[in-house]
């Protein structure tokens, strides 16, 4: 299935949120998800089901002032 | 002696920002060197290929900071909002600095949206820290919108240029309530000795540390640099006047 991940169009095996944050290798307690313009809390993850062409944010903390 | 933001109690008054570092090793002797308490840091889509490459929290020792993110990337209220929120998602913390930029060259703070912004999150229960540019005023609204501290720039991001506008980041300091943080354009530890001398409560040093010859060292500077400054401010410093005094008895005397 395809999605939009980052900006990007990506083909992706996952089917929830849960099997694409594990997918691309993240730490899950660093990741924040956003789901077609939602926050999808980390509780939520695993039941989080993804549909073609579901456009999705993944960002985290990084070195900033 | 203790200070709070937010209902939150501080010792150190230096707020480290945890950009442009040389390595992640430098940047935790920085840290420790500052003493500080409250590191900011910005928000970033994960890099997909490579997603560990700016994963910093991974290479911090030590889990008693408290997490300061930044909106930074935003062009007005509702981008910083949406940050906000993604970094509050975090579970980290729920304190957030409001940077919103009116443009690129600069980076200096878009008064209006600043003003939008910390009013929203205030109401969405975030412990807002808004940076914002040294005007007196607005300075007073961001207090009176709920900010838990108020941020003025001494000069712009990175510059190194200090203190551009003394009189006006006094006046700050003077009238608010909520504690003011000095944040931006901190070149040297003679910087922010002049901004604890002018009243601030703290500075928010980035830059200056983390581009120095040697970051660690000027980490310490800052620490007692900071409170060389709140001492003198609080010891009362002499008037100016234009003729000597004599300090020692006048005349011969012998």
């Amino acid at each position: 299935m395809q999605l939009k991940i980052n900006g990007e169009t990506r083909e992706v095996a996952a089917r929830t949120l849960s099997e694409l944050i594990h997918q691309f290798g993240l730490n899950e307690r660093l990741v924040v998800a956003e789901v077609d313009g939602e926050i999808i809390d980390r509780s939520e993850w695993e039941e989080a089901r993804l549909t073609e062409g579901m456009c999705i944010e993944l960002v985290q903390f990084v070195g900033g002032g | 002696m203790k200070w709070k933001i937010g209902g939150k109690p501080l010792t150190s008054r230096i707020f480290l920002g945890t950009g442009r570092f040389p390595s992640p090793l430098v940047q935790n002797q920085a840290i420790e060197a500052s003493g500080a308490e409250v590191l900011t840091f910005a928000i970033r889509r994960v890099h997909l290929d490579a997603p560990h490459d700016d994963a910093i929290l991974q290479h911090l020792e030590g889990d008693h900071f408290i997490y300061l993110p930044n909106t930074s990337g935003a062009s007005n209220a509702e981008e910083a909002i949406r940050i906000a929120r993604l970094a509050r998602a975090s579970g980290l913390s729920d304190w957030i600095k409001v940077e919103i930029h009116a443009d690129q060259k600069t980076l200096l703070p878009d008064p209006v949206e600043t003003l939008k912004a910390t009013e929203a999150l205030v109401k969405e229960g975030f412990v807002v820290l808004p940076y914002t540019s040294d005007d007196p005023a607005l300075a007073r609204k961001l207090e009176e919108a709920g900010a838990a501290a108020v941020m003025p720039g001494g000069s712009p991001i990175g510059t190194g240029l200090g203190l551009l506008n003394p009189y006006n980041l006094g006046l700050i300091a003077e009238e608010l309530r909520v504690p003011v943080v000095v944040d931006a354009g901190i070149g040297s530890a003679a910087d922010a000795v002049q901004a604890m001398e002018l009243g601030a409560d703290g500075v928010l040093i980035n830059t200056a540390i983390a581009r120095a010859k040697d970051p660690a060292a000027m980490a310490q500077a800052m620490k007692l640099a900071v409170e060389a400054g709140r001492l003198s401010r609080m010891a009362g410093r002499i008037p100016k006047k234009k003729y000597a005094t004599a300090s020692s008895p006048l005349g011969l005397g012998v």
